[in-house]
């Protein structure tokens, strides 16, 4: 443990009790708009606050921004499901094409620690073949790296979050430190359907300590991931990553919303970030500038930072801003059970299978699918019950059955296509930028793997004694619009993350996925991140 | 606190179950972000008195609550308009979501007008459920020039996040509401905390025997 502690000291610079140290943000260092810092970052999220803290740590002067608040969980957080509206990204934007991708509370979050202090918290790795889908399936794309590229990175932050799970037999075969999770009624069901179904399935890997992690306590199983660990068991950026840039010198600087990235035409280089803080238009200069801004704001940063060098918006030369978005498909299979399930109890995320992983020769389809616990709470499973088609006097009853069913989830790797793209809406926000607007449709291939999907879960479930299955489709993860290509005629960034267009613009975010596998991405991200750090710091 | 909802219907499962009675085990945020939820409900400002009317009448047939104490789902909503606090996203083919809202309602008491002679809110529950049921079975189709299907969701949605974030609504369904600090310490299949109670009618399956075996 104590290599960790001498790469990231941020679970021993937590108080060792519920909250966050007050003393280091009172502290923090504080930059003026005119020092040229080395680094502004857009977004503290997944992939910004990774960067922030290796490159606090390397010594480098670093501010990120963002656009939500600092959060201090005791306060602004809530153990219930409509109280926590304010941790998703709920500025205006635009969905459209045939299958059109609900954002919000599904899909991207605000504020420093981003997306994942309301996500699940299941952290598995991407697998070797996720990096060359092109050449091996001829479909997708071939990243300009592999995993073996990115392999001690994931080995890294899967320390620091710290991941709990069993031995992973799956892709490129690893271990956890930590060990699994006791499962609830939830995974209890899934393993038992799995193992009479003949399918393999394992608990974890969670980013959820499990016993004490320097001043991180254990989970106490209450349910609510999705709403922000009060506790500080789960990991988020803001206690895995953020305590330990503070202590290092960096600056968060929260509530400023940066709507354009400087540029010097003579130079052709950026030369900070516009932003804008309590209603104030500043400009922070700084040598490099990072975004980071999740796969909607990313690229709409970017179109809106259209200048006389960049007409078509910044680093689009070759109209690839925006394009390749994906969303995994996630629908959701629940079963009923003549026993009480209760899955509102314990973490969410508590077994997996990636049996269905990789492409199978004997299938129409390429590439697959995972299958996960999710545990929906009221709220989100009375969306599942009225997306049957059941309300009013029907909709009571089977809510009053809630106890008795469990829930699995797929995630199917949908391509990347080019049409699924985010491009500027006529529509403007508060600050007078056009708003996002994401446009989705299906292929052949996606739709093939949802029914697949849907019947593994059934099967599972089925095999687990349910009397009777219900589904309901969903959307999850956004990732891609500002890909990692080995060309500027096929993405934005290369292979270091740095945009083809601009020397010192980076793209340290989801946004870079060339593919997305069925693995959930923020480990990916993280681990991305943390390399293209490495990079930095290297060549510095 | 219990909602009437007959045993046939699913109520009465858990019985003396409440959420409240334990909330003196919630953090302080907490408790000021779910009791407020139980006291008055707040003053219409968004919706017209028509529009108020109307909506009214939909949410009481979508949640099936026709006799008080009702959850103010009506209000509940209200006020998510009037604060504009949206999810954050809207079709392409449909305004933001205030403006849907004043839209579809008008629609829906014009479908009333059309077919009966009488608005949404003064026809019988029965003409409402079927007007209602004539939306949700066109599907994807057109509905005064709105994509059907998103209105539905647009209705669903609302009116669920509203009603089950009551805790009244918790008590019917056997859930026990906020969790911290105290967590839970029975997991796996059957196992119950001490303030958990048990299903009073497993077998009510409500998909097996839709009217269930009350
Ligand atoms: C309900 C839910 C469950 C999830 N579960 C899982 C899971 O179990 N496992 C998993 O791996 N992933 C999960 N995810 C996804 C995961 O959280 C994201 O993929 C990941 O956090 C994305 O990282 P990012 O760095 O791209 O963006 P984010 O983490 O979203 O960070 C972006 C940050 O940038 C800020 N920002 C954006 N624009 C600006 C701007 N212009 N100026 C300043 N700041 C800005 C935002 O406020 C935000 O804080 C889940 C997501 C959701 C919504
Ligand atoms: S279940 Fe565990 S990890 Fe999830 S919110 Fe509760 S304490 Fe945190």
């Amino acid at each position: 443990m104590s290599a960790v502690r001498e790469r990231n000291s941020s679970a021993w610079l937590l108080p060792p009790r519920p909250g966050v140290d007050h003393g280091l943000r009172k502290d923090m260092r504080r930059f003026e708009d005119q020092d040229e810092v080395d680094i502004a970052i857009v977004g503290c999220g997944a992939g910004g606050s990774t960067m922030l803290q290796r490159l606090a740590r390397a010594g480098w002067t670093a501010v990120g921004f963002d656009a939500g608040p600092f959060w201090d969980p005791e306060r602004d957080w809530v153990s219930d499901e409509a109280g926590s509206h304010h941790l998703y990204w709920t500025e205006p934007r635009v969905i459209d094409g045939t299958d059109p991708v609900p954002l919000g509370s599904n899909n991207s979050g605000r504020g420093v620690g981003g997306s994942m202090v309301h996500f699940a918290g299941y952290t598995p790795r991407f697998h070797p073949s996720d990096f060359h889908t092109f050449t091996a399936d001829g479909v997708g794309a071939d990243w300009p790296i592999g995993y073996s590229d990115l392999r001690s990175f994931y080995e890294d932050i899967e320390e620091e979050l710290p991941v709990a799970g069993e031995a992973w037999p799956w892709g490129d075969p690893h271990k956890y430190t930590y060990r699994p999770h006791p499962v609830s009624g939830n995974g209890e069901i899934f393993l038992r359907g799995a193992f009479a179904s003949g399918i393999t399935a394992k608990v974890g890997p969670v980013a959820i300590a499990n016993g004490r992690f320097g001043n991180r306590p254990h989970c106490i199983y209450r349910g609510f991931c999705l709403q922000g660990c009060k506790v500080n068991a789960k990991a988020s950026p803001l206690i895995t990553h953020i305590p330990d840039a503070l202590a290092h010198g960096a600056e968060v600087r929260a509530d400023s919303m940066v709507t354009r990235i400087g540029f010097d035409e003579r130079t052709g280089k950026a030369t900070g970030v516009h932003y804008v803080r309590a209603g104030v238009e500043r400009f922070q200069r700084a040598r490099i500038v990072a975004v980071a801004g999740y796969s909607i704001e990313t690229p709409r940063l970017l179109l809106n930072s259209a200048n006389a060098r960049f007409p078509e918006g910044m680093c689009n030369d070759f109209d690839q801003v925006g394009r390749y978005l994906m969303v995994q498909g996630a629908p959701q299979t629940a079963g009923r059970f003549a026993a009480e399930v209760r899955m509102y109890k314990a973490p969410p995320p508590e077994v997996s299978t990636e049996q269905f992983y990789e492409t199978d020769p004997s299938k129409p389809y390429k590439r697959g699918f995972s299958i996960q616990t999710v545990s929906p709470l009221p709220i989100t499973w009375a969306e599942h019950v009225m997306a049957q088609g059941h309300w009013g006097a029907e909709l009571r009853r089977y809510m009053s059955d809630y106890p008795h069913w469990a829930c699995l989830g797929a995630l199917c790797e949908f391509l990347p296509l080019a049409e699924n793209r985010v491009s500027l809406s006529e529509e403007k926000d508060r600050h007078g930028l056009p708003v996002a607007k994401f446009s989705y449709s299906q292929c052949e291939n996606d739709q093939q793997l949802l029914k697949a999907a849907q019947s593994v879960m059934e099967r599972i479930l089925t095999a687990a004694g349910a009397e009777e299955t219900m589904t309901v489709k969903r959307y999850a993860h956004l990732v891609g619009g500002a890909r990692m290509a080995a060309d500027e005629h096929h993405g934005v960034v290369d292979s270091s993350c740095r945009s083809f267009a601009i020397p010192n613009l980076y793209i340290t975010d989801g946004s870079v996925l060339p593919t997305q596998g069925s693995a959930n991405p923020a480990l990916t991200i993280m681990a991305l991140a943390a390399r293209t750090a490495a990079i930095l710091v290297k060549g510095d | 606190m219990s909602l009437p909802l007959s045993p046939r219907d699913g109520g009465e499962r858990y019985p003396g179950f409440s959420s409240v009675d334990e909330s003196d085990h919630w953090d302080r945020a907490t408790q000021g972000a779910v009791l407020v939820r139980l006291g008055l409900p707040p003053d219409i400002r968004f919706f017209t008195a028509r529009e108020e009317a109307v909506a009214r009448a939909l949410f009481d047939q979508l949640l099936d609550q026709h006799s008080d104490p009702r959850v103010p789902v009506v209000n509940m909503v209200d006020s998510r308009l009037a604060e504009a606090e949206t999810d954050g996203w809207r079709y392409a083919d449909l305004p933001e979501d205030g403006q849907a809202w004043r839209e579809t309602l008008a629609a829906l008491d014009q479908d009333a007008t059309e077919r009966h002679g009488q608005g949404f809110p003064e026809v019988t529950l029965d003409q409402q459920a079927s007007l209602l049921r004539a939306v949700q079975d066109l599907g994807y189709a057109k509905w005064h020039g709105m994509t059907a299907a998103r209105v539905w969701s647009l209705w669903t949605r609302y009116a669920c996040t509203a009603f089950y974030s009551h805790p009244w609504a918790w008590d019917e369904i056997g859930f026990p509401g906020p969790a911290y600090p105290r967590g839970y310490k029975n997991l796996g299949l059957d196992r119950l905390e001490p303030f958990e109670v048990r299903d009073a009618r497993p077998a009510q399956d409500p998909a097996a025997n839709a009217g269930g075996d009350g």
